[in-house]
Parts: structure tokens; C-alpha cells; sequence
């Protein structure tokens, strides 16, 4: 049951993924990216992993895409005309991606069959109480770390929208 | 839900995988005529509310009895609308945006405890898991907003994304207090530990007067998360026509209005079972009443609440908005997170 949830999960993000990159429309891009999202949170709740699962839906399909739909929409967001015929010499190392995805996919699907030997998660995995502790316990330098670095995105990004105009304290 | 679990297995000699998958679609089929009806009722009983307030009757004639028969009415006449798709419009994401609108709130419902052995989905985390889904509602805002192609509908839908976003913090974190003291994230066994009358309450001041901020905090959160007056910037008639569902008529408008009554009674709901008991009964002695008409009532009396605010108070200004939210309310709450906390070491109420 759970490694077919997995793998569902898993073949519908690889699918949200490769959608995203073929769109035109950048709104319709990020609404494909929301989906791949979702599948993701999916596949963290089949690995028997329910809080980061919700998490992921609610912050980054519930949140960070929203802010991504409203930039997008408020800079009218790019829609590419149909003429390209040919991608830019760039992408195409990114072309080779999906289908490696799909085999390593295929290729998990087929061994995972036969290691049925896989140790059950222990009692209280994943559960809000562990990652607690392990977040304000052992990992606490790095996860405050973390905070300071988003912290200066954030002032960074502040100063830098602020750049034009007269700021109050110079 | 063990009751309906074991006549399927039991008198209908289903599998146990079989049962599973036909209690759930049983409790999805309850679940959404429920909501159908809540949002027929609420409608009705939103009309009777304004009325009252402007000092006028409201509905009065059709169904002879207070005009019930008006919400059921409007929606035969909504159904049988023209069903119009802008020329411009994005079709696809304009078909879309309604339902996973709908859909956000519809999965949320499922976690909500109506009764000791009667909730669709009780697991764990099921209080975190309905503000996740219920955070899908903005993207389908959003979306309805720009497939329209038309500049009322995107500003109202990115005044909705903004409104919504802001306030999930509050909302969220005006929860964190209550968690704290059950010690658990499943909403049936927030609702378990306040058993035995209305001082055991989480609202009670006396046990936790930070929990009693909190409540307040959560109820105005839960009105601009519901896009309602006086918070209502989102659909402000007098310069958005009707914000983000300008465009759309028929059915897909009927998802919408279904959608805002579902999320009224979701956000008074968890209200209930956060704050007020859930299903238990205000008085020891009234064991008799069913626990879920205890639930629906309290339910129902915060949704008159909400009426009351948004009938009564002028719609506020998008700055005055952001101001409450990003410079009031979420510092109210964290001090309030902090200080329940405190409170809670203080006298020993830790679990």
C-alpha cells in the first residue's frame, strides 16, 4: 500500500515537474509547480512522515506559490509566442533530466519489489514531538543558522527594493 | 464511524480494506450534503440577521414561514443560469479555479469531530492538516482572479491572496496555546480534554486568561480569513463590481457561495472545538443532548456572531487591514503563545 502510494505520488510529481517545464504561460507553470508540490507532500506521507507532508502543502503550496502567482500575475507574467521551434543550448542538459527521473523511478519500483525486508518506522516517527526535538535539540545551532540567513534575504531584499527611493534614516 | 466500520464488515461481509474505502466514501457523500445544506441555511439565516440589524424584516414571503423557502429559490434560479465563459478568458484555469476553491474547504470538513465516534478523518495532526488545505482556497482565488481577464476581478483576488495569507499567521498561532495545553494536534482529543462543564473550557480566563486573548484573537483572524465584512476588501462592491467572481455566473458562482458558507461555518467549527468544548455540553447535567447538536449549536451562535460584526462595523481600508494584522494581531498572539506558556509552567497545567 505505502510503496504504491510512493510511487503514484512520485510518477504525478515527476508529471507536475515535466508539465511546468513545457508550459507557455508562466501562471500556468507555477499551477503545475503548486501540483508537483502536492504529489511531493505525498510521497513524505507514504514514507510515514504526515507533519513534514503537511508542511510542505501548507508553506510551499499554501504559501510561497502564492507569493510566486503574485508576482507573477502583477509583472503580467511572460507568455512565450508559439514560433521557437528550438530550445536554447542551455536547456538541453535539462531535457536529459525527466527521463532519468523515470528510471530511477522504474528502477526503485522493480528492486523495491523484491527487498521486502524494509524495517517499519519506529513508534513516534515523524510525529511533531521528535521533529521537535531533534529541531530545538541536537540540530538547534543550524536551525537558528538557518533563520539568520533568511532573516538577511529578507532585509537584503528590503534594501534593495528600497534602493530608489529616500530611506528615513540616511 | 467503528459503528458504520462494522455493519459493513459485519452484516455486509465486506473486507476490511472494502469497509475502509466505503466508509470514506460514505462520510465524503455526508460531508458535502451537509456543507450543500449549511450553506441553503446559512444563507437564509444571513438574510434574517441583516434584516434585523437595518430594522427590516428580510425574506417574508416565499415558503409562507419567514420566507424560508428563499435560499432554496435562489439556488433553483442560480442552476438555471447561462453558463458564460469570457472570450478572453484562460478557460481551462477558469473551469478550475471554482472547484479547488470548493475542494480546499470540502477537505478541511473531513477532519472536523462532529461527535465522541463520528469525524470523517481522525488522525494525528488533523488540526495542522486543516489549515494546510484550507490554505489551497487562496490559490484558487487567485487563479479565478487572473483566468478572468478582467482588472476588478485580479485586484480582488490579489487583495484576497494578500488578506488570506496575512491573517493565516494570527489564526495559527492564536491555536498554538490551545495545543500547548491538550498536548495534541488531533482535534478529538482537544475537544476530550475539556471535559465537564463550561469553567473546563479552554476559554475559561481563570484557568488561562491567555487563552481567553487568544480566542479573540482567532475570531477576528477567522472573519478576514472568510473574506467578510468589515474585512470584506476582497469583494468590495462600491470598486471591485465583486472582486475575484465577477465573471462567473451560473453553477461555477454557485461553487463560490457554497465555498465562502462552507468556510464560515468551517472557521466557527474549529472555533467551537478549540475554544468552546466542541461536542460536550455546557452543564454537567445536560448529558441527554446529543453531542453533535452541541457542536452544530455552538457553531451556529458563532456564526451569528459573525453576522452581528459584519452587519454592524464599516468596511475597513486595505492599509488599516495590514496594519491590524502585521502590527497587532501577530504580536498579540505571540505574546500570547509566550504567555500561555509561562501561565501553564507556572501552575503546573503542563502535560
Amino acid at each position: 500500500m505505502e510503496a504504491f502510494l510512493f510511487f503514484t505520488c512520485g510518477a504525478l510529481m515527476l508529471l507536475g515537474g515535466v508539465m511546468m517545464v513545457l508550459q507557455r504561460s508562466a501562471v500556468v507553470a507555477a499551477l503545475w509547480l503548486v501540483f508537483a508540490f502536492i504529489a511531493a507532500a505525498g510521497v513524505f506521507a507514504a514514507l510515514s512522515a504526515p507533519f513534514v507532508a503537511i508542511m510542505q502543502v501548507l508553506v510551499y503550496a499554501g504559501a510561497i506559490m502564492v507569493l510566486f502567482l503574485f508576482v507573477i500575475m502583477m509583472l503580467h507574467g511572460p507568455v512565450l509566442d508559439g514560433e521557437r521551434k528550438r530550445l536554447p543550448l542551455p536547456m538541453w542538459p535539462a531535457v536529459a533530466i525527466p527521463p532519468l527521473a523515470v528510471l530511477v523511478l522504474v528502477g526503485g519500483w522493480l528492486s523495491g519489489r523484491k527487498a521486502e525486508a524494509l524495517p517499519a518506522a519506529p513508534e513516534g516517527f515523524g510525529a511533531p514531538a521528535q521533529i521537535a526535538n531533534l529541531l530545538l535539540g541536537r540540530y538547534l545551532l543550524a536551525f537558528e543558522l538557518i533563520s539568520i540567513v533568511l532573516l538577511v534575504a529578507l532585509i537584503g531584499a528590503l534594501t534593495l527594493g528600497l534602493r530608489e527611493r529616500k530611506l528615513p534614516w540616511s | 464511524m467503528k459503528l458504520m466500520y462494522d455493519f459493513f464488515t459485519g452484516q455486509l461481509g465486506l473486507g476490511a480494506a472494502g469497509a475502509n474505502i466505503t466508509v470514506a466514501a460514505v462520510m465524503a457523500v455526508i460531508m458535502f450534503t451537509v456543507m450543500a445544506l449549511c450553506a441553503i441555511i446559512l444563507t437564509w439565516m444571513e438574510r434574517k440577521v441583516a434584516g434585523f440589524m437595518q430594522s427590516r424584516y428580510g425574506p417574508m414571503y416565499t415558503g409562507r414561514f419567514h420566507g424560508w423557502a428563499q435560499a432554496v429559490a435562489d439556488m433553483l434560479k442560480i442552476l438555471g443560469k447561462e453558463d458564460i465563459i469570457p472570450a478572453e478568458a484562460d478557460k481551462g484555469l477558469f473551469k478550475f479555479a471554482p472547484i479547488l476553491v470548493l475542494l480546499g474547504s470540502l477537505l478541511a470538513w473531513a477532519a472536523i469531530p462532529w461527535a465522541p465516534d463520528f469525524v470523517a478523518a481522525d488522525f494525528d495532526l488533523g488540526l495542522f492538516y486543516i489549515f494546510a488545505v484550507s490554505s489551497l482556497v487562496v490559490i484558487g482565488i487567485l487563479m479565478a482572479g487572473w483566468a478572468s481577464n478582467n482588472k476588478w476581478s485580479l485586484y480582488g483576488a490579489a487583495r484576497g491572496a494578500a488578506q488570506m495569507i496575512s491573517y493565516e499567521i494570527p489564526l495559527a498561532l492564536a491555536v498554538v496555546p490551545v495545543v500547548m495545553r491538550a498536548g495534541s494536534l488531533n482535534p478529538q482529543d482537544i475537544v476530550i480534554a475539556q471535559q465537564g462543564g463550561i469553567w473546563h473550557w479552554n476559554i475559561n480566563p481563570i484557568t488561562n486568561p491567555f487563552l481567553f486573548i487568544a480566542f479573540f484573537m482567532y475570531f477576528i483572524a477567522s472573519i478576514a480569513e472568510t473574506n467578510r465584512g468589515p474585512f470584506d476588501m476582497p469583494e468590495t462592491e462600491s470598486e471591485l463590481v465583486a472582486g475575484y467572481h465577477t465573471e462567473y455566473t451560473g453553477m461555477r458562482f454557485a461553487f463560490f457561495f457554497l465555498a465562502e458558507y462552507a468556510n464560515l461555518f468551517l472557521v466557527s467549527m474549529i472555533a467551537a472545538l478549540v475554544f468552546l468544548g466542541g461536542w460536550w455540553a455546557p452543564f454537567p447535567g445536560m448529558g441527554w443532548i446529543p453531542p453533535a447538536l452541541n457542536f452544530i449549536i455552538k457553531g451556529v451562535l458563532l456564526v451569528f456572531l459573525n453576522m452581528w460584526v459584519r452587519w454592524t462595523l464599516p468596511r475597513v481600508r486595505v492599509d488599516q487591514l495590514m496594519h491590524l494584522c502585521w502590527k497587532v494581531m501577530i504580536p498579540v498572539s505571540l505574546l500570547c503563545v509566550v504567555g500561555a506558556g509561562v501561565w501553564m509552567m507556572a501552575w503546573g497545567q503542563l502535560k
